[in-house]
């Protein structure tokens, strides 16, 4: 095994750990080189814009991460998202106040509702996020009669999309905020290692006295939230309520949370990869709108970068990659040894 | 309403799941039905031809799609999230070969989608990788290849052939021809061959069929492929009755076609249902749909009960079951 080089065997064995470090490096690489072949904008204003699109898909990444951590997968985000965001116009109208409060307790209601179905039945969450995600698009359009909502509330939209420290905005600030409350909340009580117990074995995780029906509750009402607030937040600064954002948030956040080092299997990630996954995404996004690249190009990258995910966690892809190591390096010893039979060293 | 007959109802299996799961959602399945009849009834016009016909035509494509989906959904390898995109693309395929002549540009057609998901099912069959982030992935490979290639414009076609789809035989559209032969043709192969029983046994447990010596790889292979043809015949009516094609023609089509395959009460582990429930299913869907049209709903209401019965459906089956396999 000595053979194989440390950064394979880094990145076979800990992919958590070294796939969000060198994706997030890559992509922040590519960003501080973009005045050089951009033809040099100042990179502030680009920053910002980053991180706008960070402060709405950042939460999306965070609330299926942490679904994801649990070996679930939550495909309703993206109603949520929706469904948060129409509501915040429709009841934010006299007061934002009143729009983000029934827009969360949406969230949270439709999250806990649906973590109960997944725990107290064990069904897999798959089929029953996405009943419910096509029943959330349905509940928005019906609400808004399948038309654009408009939010009149000019002082809301300039305020979250106000300029702090000239990167920064009040909407990129809650989202770090989000990561950071969760990450400590994780981090720094049993709840972390538990979560992440329920998604590597949920048999074993209960049996050893995991709550894991609370925590699966827990986890999924997070995610409703993390949703709704996200989409509330998008339509104040638009200005507007879309009823159909289409799949593309969903496919980007998932693409985000495998790129911060979540396994689907579950079991696996951390709050800080999840941070780093969402931060690639908006960084790409920015360096292909700012150069002027091609849109196919970042869908290509995002294709090849999924690919090489896939690649790394494929068990019998390396099981292959094993077996094709030790046949060379039994080769390989062979040749500098007496010669011996190979297969009996490769057996 | 049939029960299915899988290897697994021959053999007396310790929890009795399978059977009873079969038995039970045809139960509901037969329910939900009965419901909708009366419902029907009940309503204004539900019941004439006209109704009837435009219900099996709005099934008709995504019922296509499904019965490919079912495949995948019994070998066991979750879903596939780029139907969307490989039906846009093969939809673009079949536009920009109609010069050939149409039976040409058909096998074309059948034959993009095949390769484009079988490809997938290699690696998902020998190389055991994770059907959902693959089919992701392939997602975005398909929109930027074809991005790249047309330059981001429609596909109009040269010459005329496309229009022999679009025929509509003793008043009913062919695309439900098409969906009812494909659906009898795929119950015989399920039930009938060598492929159908290790495509059942492989879904019911991976592991136990490897162990059993059965070819497992090359049949989620054939699985993905024969799922890729039949998305590819989805996607040459949709082509064909837009007569233009872009990356966005396959629209909601992943999604409608996951739950048309849930509504027909199969579960999405794998191991079990069946090309017939799979099209009772998207006929269901789509009569509910027209029920609510019928009765004066919006659009957006219609897509919530779609949800509802899905998410109902899913919950329903699995409770029957009582199987908790993930």
């Amino acid at each position: 095994m000595m053979s194989r080089p440390w950064i394979a065997r880094a990145f076979l064995s800990r992919p958590e750990r070294l796939l969000p470090t060198s994706a997030l490096g890559i992509a922040l690489l590519a960003y501080l080189a973009l005045p050089v072949y951009a033809g040099g904008p100042p990179l502030a204003f680009d920053t910002f814009n980053a991180l706008q699109f960070f402060a709405r898909l950042a939460p999306l990444v965070l609330g299926l991460g942490l679904t994801m951590f649990a070996g679930e997968f939550d495909l309703s985000i993206v109603g949520t998202y929706a469904l948060g965001g129409m509501l915040a116009v429709q009841y934010g109208g006299t007061h934002w106040a009143t729009g983000i409060a029934v827009a969360l307790a949406a969230g949270a209601v439709i999250g806990a509702v649906q973590g109960a179905l997944v725990a107290r039945f064990n069904i897999s969450s798959m089929p029953v996020t996405l009943g419910t995600y096509i029943a959330l698009l349905g509940l928005t359009k019906s609400i808004s009669g399948g038309l654009s909502k408009t939010y009149d509330n000019i002082s809301v939209t300039l305020w979250v999309d106000r300029q702090i420290a000239v990167i920064l905005s009040p909407r990129s600030l809650l989202a770090l905020a989000a990561f950071v409350v969760i990450g400590l909340i994780l981090g720094c009580s049993r709840w972390g290692r538990e979560v992440r117990a329920i998604g590597s074995d949920r048999r074993a995780s209960r049996v050893s006295g995991v709550r894991a029906d609370r925590l699966l509750i827990g986890l999924f009402a997070t995610s409703g939230v993390l949703a709704a607030a996200s989409g509330a937040l998008l339509n104040f600064s638009l200005g507007a309520a879309n009823p159909d954002p289409g799949t593309q948030p969903l496919i980007l956040a998932a693409v985000g949370a495998l790129l911060g080092g979540v396994s689907l299997a579950g079991g696996r990630g951390t709050v800080v990869g999840l941070l780093a996954g969402a931060l690639t995404v908006s960084l790409l996004a920015q360096i292909v709108t700012a150069a002027g690249l091609q849109g196919y190009l970042a869908q290509l990258f995002y294709a090849a970068l999924l690919v090489l995910i896939v690649a790394v966690e494929a068990p019998g892809l390396r099981r292959a990659w094993t077996r094709t190591s030790v046949r060379l390096h039994s080769r390989r010893s062979a040749e500098r040894t007496r010669p011996t039979d190979s297969r009996k060293v490769a057996s | 309403m049939s029960t299915v007959q899988t290897p697994l109802d021959t053999a007396d299996t310790a929890t009795g799941g399978p059977r009873r799961a079969a038995a039970w959602s045809d139960a509901v399945a037969a329910l939900a039905l009965v419901a909708l009849l009366v419902l029907g009834a009940a309503t204004h016009r539900f019941y004439t031809f006209d109704n009837l016909r435009a219900v099996l035509t709005s099934a008709s494509l995504v019922g296509i799609a499904a019965l490919g989906l079912t495949l995948i959904v019994i070998a066991g390898t979750s879903v596939s999230l780029a139907i969307s995109e490989t039906a846009s693309v093969c939809a673009m395929v079949f536009l920009a070969t109609q010069s050939w002549g149409l039976v040409p540009s058909l096998l074309v057609t059948l034959a993009a989608g095949a390769a484009i998901t079988a490809l997938q099912g290699l690696a998902v069959g020998y190389g055991e990788a994770n059907p959902i982030v693959l089919s992701i992935a392939a997602g975005f490979a398909l929109v930027g290849v074809a991005t790249w290639v047309t330059g981001g414009t429609s596909v109009a076609p040269h010459g005329a052939g496309y229009i022999h789809l679009n025929a509509t035989p003793g008043g009913i559209a062919s695309s439900v021809y098409v969906l009812v032969a494909f659906t009898v043709l795929l119950e015989l192969l399920l039930r009938r061959s060598g492929f159908g029983r290790t495509l059942y046994l492989t879904g019911a447990n991976r592991r136990a069929a490897t162990a059993a010596g059965l070819a497992v790889g090359r049949t989620i292979t054939i699985a993905w492929l024969l799922a890729g043809a039949l998305f590819a015949v989805a996607a040459s009516f949709s082509g064909a009755f837009n007569t233009t094609a872009n990356i966005n023609l396959g629209g909601t089509l992943t999604f409608d076609a996951i739950a048309a395959v849930l509504a027909g009460g199969t579960p999405i582990a794998g191991g079990s249902g069946s090309a017939v429930r799979t099209l009772c299913g998207a006929v269901l869907i789509a009569a509910l749909s027209d029920v609510l049209l019928l009765r004066g709903y919006s659009t957006g209401a219609q897509v919530m009960v779609k949800g509802l019965i899905v998410l109902a459906i899913v919950v329903v089956v699995h409770l029957r079951s009582r199987q908790g396999a993930r």
